[in-house]
C-alpha cells in the first residue's frame, strides 16, 4: 500500500515537473578518489540534469554486491568501477558493455591514457570495456633525510664503495636496506599478509629482478633465476631487515611503521604518498619521498601497476546516462580537478599539467613509475592466482618451503588456471 | 551417640529476620526429642543449625560436649532427613543410600550389607535401581530416611520425615522408628507438627512458637500441664477448650454454671479470686455420668453438631449462658444429640487449668502427673 | 511448558477419542504453527538442499547454471585436495583447542560467579561486552593490540622484560594467537550458559552431600558435574558448531597465514566459492563439513546421554 502511494507520488511529481529526473547509480569503494568524485558531482547534475547516487562500501563487500546485480537481466547499477583483479572475470562472464562505439561517436580521446593502464583496466583483447579511473601502482617510499645525512654518506661509501644516493638499481636499493638496518630502525618494512599484500608487494621484487609472470603465450616464467632471487630477497627482507611481525602486516600496519619513522623504506601503493605528509598520521612529514621501484639497471622500473576502471554493465538500467557520466568524469577538466584534490591520475595530460605539478612535485615520479611499471596477469582467475601466490610466498617466507619449491607450485597452479581460462593452449 | 545442647542460640537470616531467638535446649545422649510447633516457628532452622547447614548467629551448640558452631557439617557426624527429601536426582536409590558411606571410605561389603538391611526395613527393596524422579512422594521420603539411617551417625535429625506417608504407612514407620531408636539408642531430634507423632514417639517434646521455645517436657507432662494457652490449644486434637470465665473463691462461673473447685485447687487459685480467667478444659474430661470419686460437677450445654469419628463422637456445643464460645466434648461412640438439644455433662473439676487472660500463662496449681 | 505437556496429552490420544474441542485445539495449533514451519523450511532447508544440489553440478560464478551434472566429482576433487584436508585437520585442532579451553575457563569463572552474591549484574554486563562485539571489530582491535612493535601487548610484556612476541607473523604462534583471541571473544558465551545452568541447580542435594561428608571438590564431581551434564553437552555442542564456522577472525587477522598456519576450513571454503568462483566444489566442501559436524553432534549427544 505504502509502496503504491510512493510510486504514485513519484509519478505525479515526475509528470508535473519540468523533466523526468534521471539518476545514475554507481557502486564505489570508500577510498579518497571516490571522495574527490563526490565533491564534483553537483557540477555534473547542473550541466546535465542527471542525478548521481554513489553507493559507497568497503572493498570486501564490493564483489559480493556487484555479482548479483551483474548477473541479473536488469541490475540496479548504471555504472560500476572495476578493480583490475576482476577485469578477466567480468569480461569473460560478459557482464560489461563494449564502449568502442560510444567512444567513436563522441570522439572521446583514449590515447591520452597511460598505455599500461589501458591494457590493465581499459581494453581486453582489442575491445574497450572500461575507462581507467585512478591508478594504484606501487612505488618505493624512502627516507630522503637518512640519505642526506653526512655520516650515513661516509659510512655507506666506506662499506660499499659507492655513493649513498637515491637508488638507481634494485641491487643498490637492497644494499641500502641492509645498511639502514641499524640504530633501532629497519631497512625496510614489508606487507607480508596473505594474499594480496604479499602477492602485490612481491610482484615488485619479481619485476625489479627482471622477471615476469608469463611469456607472450601465457607460459609461466616464475621458477627462474629472477623469480628465485625475488623470493629469497623478499624472505631476507622480512626476516632479517624488517621489523618483527612484518610477515603478517597488511599495508596499513606496514605504513604505520614507516610513518612512525621506524623504517627506511616501504614499497607500497602510491596513494600512501599523500598520507606520509599528513601530520596527524605521520611522524616523518617532509622526510619521505616516492620513486619508481628501481630495476635491474637505471631507467628500468620494477613497479607493479594497478588501477580501477569505469565500466557500464550490460545490466545497466540506463546506459546512456551512465556513459554521459563517464564522459564527464573522465573529461580533461574534471580529471584535472580530481588530481588537484590529491587523486591518482591515469591520463598523461593530467600528469603533465603545470598546476598539478606545482601542487604535487612528485607527480613526475608517479608518471615515470607508471610508464616503467609492469602489469599483473589479467585473466578470469586473477584473484585465484593472487590467492595461490599469497599462500606459497607466505610459506616460503615462513621457511616452510624453499623458494624454488614455492615457485614451482605457483607455476603448476597458474598453468592450470590459464588453461582453464583458455589463455594457455 | 551424643548429647546435643543449644545455649541461647539465635538465628538471624541475612534479610534480618530473627527465625530463632534465644533457644536453649539440652537433648540427652540417646534421647528421642520432638520439635513441635506451627509452620514457620523455626523448627527446620533449629535443626539445620544443629546439622551445620545454617550458621549460628548467636549462642553455642555442643554435640557430645564439643562446641560445634564452627565445625563443618561433614565432621559433626549427624545425619539429616530433609523436609523436601533432597535426594540426589541423578543417582539411583541404591547410590543415594550408599553415597555417604562411600564418601567415608566404608568397605564395599559393609555398604551392601547395611543398604540391604535398611532397604528391607523401609520396604524399598524393589526401588533400588530407580532414580528419585521415578518415585512417589512417600517412596522418596523413605529413601531419604534410609539415607540417614544407613550412615549410623551419632545423631539423627529428622525434619518431618513421615509427613508424606499415608496413614497406615505412617503408623508403621512410627513404630519402626521407635523400635530403631530402642535398638540403636541414637539421639534423635524429630521435627513434626503432627500431635500423634509428638505424643507417641518422643521421650520429650519441645514446643516452639515464633522462634522461641514455649515448653519442654515429657509428652504427658506437657499434655497435662500446658504452660500457656498456646500449648494448651496446640497439643492434642481436639485441643483443650479455652473459655472466658470468672474465678471466685472456691468456684468458677462459666455462663450459667458454677463449678465448685476442690479445696486443693481453690487454695492454689485463691490469689486470683474475683478475676476474669481463661478456663482450660480437656474434651475428654467431660463425662455423661457423675463420678463422686473424681469430683465431677454438672455442666449444661446446648448441642450444636456432632462429629462421628467411629471410635468416638465429638460433640460441638455451647455452654449454657455463654453463647459465644463453642466447646468440644469427647463422647462414647454411641452418643447422639440433635442440634439445640440440651445435654448435661459431668466435668472432672480436678483437671481444670486456669490461664491468665493477659499473659496467657497458666495460673499456678499443683502439678498433675 | 504447560502447552507442550497439553500437546503431548492430545497427541497421545487415539483420534477417535478426541473430543470436538480437542480437535479444534489441534487445528488451531497447526494453524498457529504453520507460518513458522513454512518459514523454517524456507530459511533452513531450502538453502541446504540448494547447496547439496549445487554440489553435484559444475556450477561456477562464471557459468552460474546447473547445465553440467558431475556426480561426485566435486567431492572427490575436494577430498583429493591436500590443502582442503590440511584446513580440515587444522580446523579440528582449532575447534578442540578453543572448545576445551573455553569450557575449562568458562566453567571455572561460572563456578566463581555462581557463588558471588553482590554485583552480579555488573559482572554479567562486563562479561557480555566481548560477546556483543562483531568478530570483525574484535579481529581489528586485537590486530592493533598485537602489533609486534606498536601494539600494547608487546609493550606491556616489555615492561616485565619479555622480548616482543611475533603474535601473527610466526607460524608457530599464529594459530595460538587466534585461539587466544577467540577465547577472549567467546568465553563469555560458555560462562553465561554454564552460569544459567549452575544457578538452576537445586540447592538441596548439596546440603545433603555436605552432611553426608562430601568436600567441595567431591560435591563438584559427584553432584555438580552429573547434574550439569545436559547443559554442558548443549554448551559444548553449540560452541563446537560455531567454532567450526570461525571465519571472520582469520579473515581479519591472518588471512590464513603465515604460510598456511591458520587456514581454517570455513575461510578456505569461502575462498573456493568467491575467489576460485567454484560454487559447486565449495558446496561439496560445505556438505562434507556438514556431515562431519552432524556426525560429531550425534556422537557427542549419545556420549553425553550415556553418561547421565
Ligand atoms: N533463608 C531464609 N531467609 C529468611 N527467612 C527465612 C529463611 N528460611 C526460613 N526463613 C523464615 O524463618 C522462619 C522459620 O522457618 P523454618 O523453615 O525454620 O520454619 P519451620 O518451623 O520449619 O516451618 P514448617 O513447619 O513450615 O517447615 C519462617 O518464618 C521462614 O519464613
Ligand atoms: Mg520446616
Amino acid at each position: 500500500m505504502l509502496k503504491k502511494w510512493l510510486l504514485a507520488a513519484a509519478l505525479a511529481t515526475g509528470l508535473s515537473g519540468p523533466a523526468f529526473a534521471e539518476t545514475v547509480n554507481i557502486l564505489m569503494e570508500g577510498v579518497p578518489d571516490t571522495e574527490y568524485v563526490k565533491t564534483l558531482l553537483p557540477e555534473f547534475t547542473k550541466e546535465t540534469g542527471i542525478e548521481v547516487n554513489l553507493e559507497v562500501v568497503n572493498y570486501a563487500e564490493m564483489h559480493t554486491k556487484l555479482v548479483p546485480q551483474l548477473v541479473a537481466p536488469k541490475g540496479s547499477y548504471s555504472a560500476i568501477v572495476v578493480d583490475f583483479y576482476w577485469v578477466g572475470e567480468f569480461t569473460k562472464a560478459g557482464w560489461l558493455q563494449p564502449l568502442d562505439e560510444r567512444i567513436k561517436a563522441d570522439n572521446f580521446d583514449t590515447s591520452v591514457y597511460v598505455p599500461k593502464l589501458m591494457d590493465l583496466v581499459g581494453r581486453v583483447d582489442g575491445t574497450t570495456y572500461m575507462l581507467p579511473f585512478y591508478n594504484y601502482a606501487m612505488g618505493l617510499l624512502y627516507r630522503k633525510d637518512l640519505l642526506a645525512d653526512e655520516k650515513n654518506k661516509t659510512d655507506f661509501k666506506a662499506k660499499y664503495g659507492f655513493d649513498l644516493d637515491v637508488p638507481k638499481t634494485w641491487d643498490e636499493y637492497l644494499k641500502q636496506v641492509e645498511f639502514f638496518t641499524k640504530d633501532g630502525i629497519n631497512g625496510v618494512v614489508n606487507q607480508g599478509l596473505r594474499p594480496d599484500p604479499i602477492a602485490m608487494e612481491w610482484s615488485n621484487y619479481l619485476f625489479a629482478n627482471g622477471g615476469e609472470y608469463h611469456d607472450a603465450n601465457w607460459k609461466a616464467t616464475l621458477n627462474t633465476e629472477a623469480g628465485v632471487k625475488a623470493v629469497e630477497q623478499y624472505a631476507t627482507n622480512v626476516n632479517k631487515y624488517g621489523p618483527i611481525g612484518s610477515a603478517s602486516f597488511s599495508f596499513d600496519e606496514a605504513f604505520n611503521v614507516m610513518a612512525q619513522g621506524k623504517a627506511y623504506s616501504y614499497i607500497t601503493y602510491n596513494f600512501f604518498r599523500a598520507g606520509i605528509d599528513d601530520a596527524s598520521k605521520s611522524a616523518v612529514v617532509g622526510k619521505v619521498e616516492i620513486m619508481p621501484v628501481p630495476g635491474t639497471e637505471a631507467g628500468k622500473g620494477g613497479s607493479l601497476n594497478g588501477a580501477w576502471g569505469w565500466a557500464i554493465p550490460k545490466s545497466s538500467p540506463n546506459a546512456d546516462a551512465a556513459w554521459k557520466f563517464l564522459k564527464w568524469v573522465e573529461s580533461p577538466a574534471i580529471a584535472k580537478k580530481r588530481a588537484l584534490q590529491g587523486g591518482s591520475p591515469t591520463r598523461t595530460d593530467v600528469f603533465d599539467d603545470a598546476e598539478v605539478n606545482a601542487k604535487y612535485p612528485y607527480a613526475k615520479a608517479l608518471k615515470e613509475m607508471l610508464l616503467t611499471s609492469h602489469n599483473f596477469p589479467v585473466f578470469t582467475y586473477t584473484p585465484q592466482l593472487v590467492e595461490v601466490l599469497g599462500r606459497e610466498l607466505s610459506l616460503a617466507v615462513a621457511g616452510e618451503k624453499k623458494p624454488a619449491e614455492a615457485l614451482a607450485a605457483i607455476e603448476t597452479e597458474m598453468t592450470e588456471l590459464a588453461k582453464k581460462d583458455g589463455k594457455l593452449k | 551417640m551424643a548429647s546435643i545442647s543449644l545455649s541461647n542460640v539465635h538465628k538471624f537470616y541475612p534479610n534480618g529476620y530473627a527465625a530463632v531467638r534465644d533457644v536453649s535446649l539440652d537433648i540427652k545422649d540417646g534421647e528421642f526429642m520432638i520439635l513441635l510447633g506451627p509452620s514457620g516457628c523455626g523448627k527446620s532452622t533449629t535443626l539445620r543449625m544443629i546439622a551445620g547447614l545454617e550458621t549460628i548467629s548467636k549462642g553455642d551448640l555442643h554435640i557430645g560436649g564439643a562446641r560445634m558452631n564452627d565445625i563443618d557439617p561433614a565432621d559433626r557426624d549427624v545425619a539429616i532427613v530433609f523436609q523436601n527429601y533432597a535426594l540426589y536426582p541423578h543417582m539411583t536409590v541404591i547410590d543415594n543410600l550408599s553415597f555417604g558411606l562411600r564418601l567415608r571410605g566404608v568397605g564395599r561389603a559393609v555398604i551392601d550389607q547395611r543398604v540391604a538391611n535398611i532397604a528391607d526395613m523401609l520396604g524399598i527393596g524393589e526401588l533400588l535401581s530407580r532414580k528419585p524422579a521415578q518415585l512417589s512422594g512417600g517412596q522418596r521420603q523413605r529413601v531419604a530416611l534410609g539415607r540417614a539411617l544407613v550412615r549410623e551417625p551419632k545423631a539423627f535429625l529428622l525434619d518431618e520425615p513421615l509427613s508424606n506417608l499415608d496413614a497406615k504407612l505412617r503408623s508403621a514407620m512410627r513404630t519402626e522408628l521407635i523400635k530403631l531408636h530402642r535398638t540403636l539408642g541414637t539421639t534423635i531430634v524429630h521435627v513434626t507438627h503432627d500431635q500423634v507423632e509428638a505424643m507417641t514417639m518422643g521421650e520429650r517434646i519441645c514446643i516452639m512458637k515464633d522462634g522461641v521455645i514455649v515448653q519442654v517436657g515429657a509428652p504427658m507432662e506437657v499434655y497435662r500441664n500446658p504452660v500457656n494457652t498456646f500449648v494448651a490449644g496446640f497439643l492434642a486434637s481436639p485441643p483443650m477448650n479455652l473459655l472466658r470465665s470468672r474465678l471466685s473463691a472456691q468456684s468458677l462461673s462459666l455462663g450459667d454454671t458454677v463449678l465448685a473447685l476442690p479445696p486443693a485447687l481453690g487454695q492454689a487459685f485463691a490469689a486470683h479470686a474475683e478475676r476474669e480467667v481463661i478456663a482450660g478444659m480437656r474434651p475428654e474430661d467431660f463425662h455423661l455420668k457423675a463420678d463422686a470419686a473424681a469430683s465431677t460437677a454438672p455442666v449444661k450445654v446446648h448441642a450444636v453438631t456432632t462429629e462421628v469419628l467411629g471410635p468416638e463422637v465429638i460433640l460441638v456445643a455451647t455452654v449454657s449462658g455463654e453463647q459465644g464460645a463453642e466447646i468440644h466434648i469427647r463422647c462414647p461412640r454411641d452418643f447422639r444429640a440433635k442440634p439445640g438439644e440440651i445435654v448435661i455433662f459431668h466435668y472432672d473439676v480436678s483437671q481444670l487449668q486456669l490461664f491468665d487472660p493477659e499473659t496467657t500463662y497458666a495460673l499456678k496449681r499443683p502439678v498433675q502427673i | 511448558m504447560t502447552l507442550a505437556a497439553d500437546d503431548r496429552r492430545l497427541n497421545d490420544l487415539p483420534r477417535a477419542e478426541q473430543t470436538a474441542v480437542e480437535r479444534r485445539d489441534r487445528m488451531f495449533g497447526w494453524l498457529i504453527a504453520s507460518p513458522s514451519l513454512g518459514l523454517l523450511f524456507l530459511v533452513i532447508l531450502f538453502p541446504v538442499f540448494w547447496a547439496l544440489y549445487t554440489s553435484v553440478h559444475d556450477y561456477t560464478l562464471i557459468a552460474p547454471n546447473f547445465d553440467t551434472f558431475n556426480g561426485i566429482d566435486n567431492y572427490t576433487k575436494a577430498l583429493g585436495d591436500p590443502e582442503f584436508r590440511h584446513t580440515l585437520w587444522l580446523t579440528a585442532f582449532f575447534v578442540a583447542a578453543v572448545v576445551l579451553l573455553e569450557f575449562a575457563l568458562g566453567f571455572l569463572v561460572a563456578l566463581m560467579l555462581n557463588s558471588v552474591e553482590r554485583f552480579k549484574a555488573i559482572y554479567y554486563a562486563i562479561l557480555l561486552c566481548p560477546l556483543l562485539m562483531n568478530p570483525v571489530i574484535v579481529g581489528l582491535i586485537w590486530r592493533m593490540f598485537l602489533h609486534p612493535s606498536l601494539g600494547i601487548v608487546n609493550y606491556l610484556l616489555s615492561l616485565v622484560g619479555i622480548d616482543p612476541v611475533n603474535w601473527l607473523g610466526s607460524t608457530k604462534v599464529a594459530l595460538w594467537t587466534i585461539v587466544m583471541v577467540d577465547i577472549w571473544h567467546q568465553v563469555s558465551f560458555m560462562i553465561v550458559l554454564l552460569l544459567a545452568g549452575l544457578s538452576a541447580l537445586p540447592r538441596e542435594p548439596y546440603e545433603a552431600a555436605r552432611v553426608d561428608g562430601a568436600s567441595a571438590l567431591r560435591s563438584f564431581w559427584h553432584i555438580t558435574v552429573p547434574l550439569m551434564l545436559p547443559v554442558i553437552a548443549v554448551t559444548l555442542l553449540i560452541r563446537l558448531i560455531f567454532a567450526v564456522k570461525t571465519y571472520d577472525l582469520v579473515y581479519i587477522m591472518t588471512r590464513g597465514g603465515p604460510g598456511v598456519a591458520t587456514d581454517l576450513v570455513s575461510y578456505f571454503i569461502y575462498r573456493t566459492a568467491f575467489v576460485g568462483l567454484n560454487i559447486g566444489e565449495a558446496s561439496a566442501m560445505s556438505a562434507i563439513l556438514l556431515a562431519v559436524i552432524m556426525g560429531l553432534t550425534v556422537w557427542l549427544h549419545r556420549y553425553m546421554r550415556s553418561l547421565t
